[in-house]
């Protein structure tokens, strides 16, 4: 069944839409991620500009974290002080974002600058989720070993020292907001929620415990997509409320049953099967930079 | 259809005909092309009759089809850092029309002399595409080629076919990817080489329904929107926690 998109100007299956919404979805809820970094390459992939697909990703995540932020914060696992400081850092951070998106458009290296971006990003994060987990995996039965809860460094000498009950720590705001600014950026311009920065962010850098970093990401993840949205909506005009639309009917299906596998793997398993994932998209993009184009030329409407 | 099309102009001749005037008269199967959210494209038949006998050695027709301009950019990708394409050069085409279709019993390069033929625009070489930024001609065939592989610019994809000696039609296919907006029609009567007779026609494409209300509104008041879009993602997500939960 074809569907007419009105801000992307095309004609696209839209069961193939609500398939790719079900598969990132099912995979979002297996491994506890937003699933964005798979969504907005899939989009691009299927020939969706990449402006409008970026944009409409974002409008996506913000959606498909509803629902998980309002069962993390009923549980009570969302630290709103936290979230509030890195929201302030993600508000500036989405901001800036969006300008140099549209810096980006107007010298024609959108395409190139969001390939980048997931490359280096994803490839990173993955090759560290892979060895992370296989080094767990190995290390595994060997006893006597204990993770230290987080390390002491240079950054808790900073000023603006705030206390934060419920992730038990007194830390300045300014590492915090840092980590909410870059994520800012990243959202804008890859149309990703962030949250697969976000929760080794708050882990290992902010020394935050695991039972909030969930909750707190999404609690940040949902308002900076938000702005995202409305940010690109008002700035370039790309966001596509149908193609959004379409993905969520899949995804928060796609979300449920993955969430219900999710529990019967080991965490583990789930963290090198993700990290994998995540390499897989970022070599995919990279062999499209590498490659030599079928077509060296390409054509644009002039804005 | 063509049937009820041909019956229909049948029943113009003889208004047409009397009056010993109009050597050419054409018409358009529809005046508006409406783009729906199922939209996947349309097709618009030109029809029309002419005073004396079609064909070799007779009457020629030629039909040309131009949409809305808009101004394009086409870029050349080239190596960065020896390993990387990315987006180099560019020509920036300030009048790029979103749809051109020529079509004609014959080419128009068999019909008419070639500074007619340049004169009228008729053929995608004859096209008055200035650009500004780089000057390589590439850039130009480059578009040409882009818009001819998405089915936007056509030329003599369709045949202008010819019923009895006097009756003559041709359908022309839109892509789903059209723009919007007015498309001119020019009808050209060829005797001799010479244009003897022409009739211009227009016909809309515009989006209707929901696709037409996302597109205003999001033209229009794109604060509303992007609120509209954060507030209906956000529901639907919620929604559809609380439908799925637990099966």
């Amino acid at each position: 069944m074809q569907v007419y998109l009105p801000i992307a100007e095309m004609s696209v299956d839209a069961l193939l839409l609500v398939g790719i919404g079900f598969g990132v979805g099912w995979l979002s809820g297996l491994f506890g991620v937003g699933g964005g970094f798979l969504l907005t390459p899939l989009l691009i992939l299927i020939g969706i500009p990449s402006p409008v697909a970026v944009a409409s990703g974002a409008n996506q995540t913000l959606g498909a974290s509803v629902s998980g932020l309002i069962a993390q914060w009923r549980r009570g696992n969302v630290d709103a002080k936290m979230g509030a400081v890195l929201l302030v850092g993600g508000f500036l951070g989405s901001g800036a974002g969006v300008q140099l998106f549209g810096l980006l458009r107007r010298i024609g290296q959108v395409d190139l600058a969001v390939s980048l971006f997931y490359v280096v990003v994803l490839g990173t994060v993955g090759a560290l989720m892979v060895m992370e987990s296989v080094r767990a995996i190995l290390r595994r039965g060997k006893p006597g070993h204990r993770n230290r809860l987080h390390e002491h460094l240079w950054m808790h000498g900073l000023p603006l020292k705030m206390r934060f009950r419920k992730s038990r720590l007194y830390i300045s705001v300014i590492p915090p907001a840092l980590v909410g600014f870059g994520v800012g950026v990243l959202s804008a311009i890859m149309g990703v929620g962030g949250g697969f920065m976000l929760v080794p962010a708050m882990i290992y850098l902010l020394g935050m415990p695991t039972s909030v970093v969930i909750g707190t990401s999404l609690f940040q993840v949902v308002f900076v997509a938000a702005n995202v949205t409305l940010l690109q909506a008002t700035q370039l005009g790309t966001v596509d409320l149908l193609l959004t639309l379409l993905l969520l009917l899949g995804g928060v299906a796609g979300a449920q049953f993955g969430a219900a596998m999710g529990t019967r793997l080991r965490g583990e398993e789930t963290r090198a099967l993700l990290g994998l994932l995540v390499l897989a998209v970022a070599g995919s993009l990279l062999w499209g930079l590498l490659r030599t184009p079928d077509n060296l030329f390409s054509s644009r409407p002039a804005l | 259809m063509i049937a009820r099309l041909l019956l229909l102009l049948l029943a113009l001749l003889p208004v047409a005909a009397p009056a010993q005037e109009a050597p050419l008269v054409a018409s358009l199967s529809q005046s508006e092309v409406e783009v729906t959210t199922g939209f996947t494209g349309a097709s618009v038949m030109i029809f029309g009759a002419t005073e004396a006998p079609i064909g070799p050695g007779g009457d020629e027709i030629l039909v040309v089809v131009r949409g809305p301009t808009r101004p394009v950019v086409v870029r050349r990708k080239v190596r960065a850092l020896g390993v990387l394409w990315v987006n180099g050069p560019s020509a920036r085409f300030a009048r790029v029309p979103g749809f051109y279709a020529i079509a004609g019993t014959r080419p128009a390069w068999q019909l008419l002399p070639e500074e007619e033929r340049q004169r009228n625009g008729l053929g995608l070489d004859a096209l008055p595409l200035e650009s500004t930024g780089a000057r390589s001609p590439q850039f130009r065939a480059a578009l040409l080629g882009l818009e001819t592989a998405s089915g936007r610019w056509l030329e003599y994809a369709a045949p202008v076919e010819i019923d009895g000696s006097r009756l003559f039609h041709v359908q022309l296919p839109l892509p789903a990817t059209v723009p919007t907006g007015n498309y001119q029609v020019e009808v050209l009567l060829v005797r001799s080489r010479r244009i003897v007779a022409r009739q211009g026609l227009e016909f809309r494409v515009d989006r209707v329904g929901i696709a037409d209300r996302i597109a205003t509104v999001a033209q229009a008041e794109p604060l509303v929107y992007g609120i509209a879009c954060v507030l209906l993602a956000a529901a639907a997500g919620w929604l559809g926690s609380v439908v799925f939960r637990r099966g």
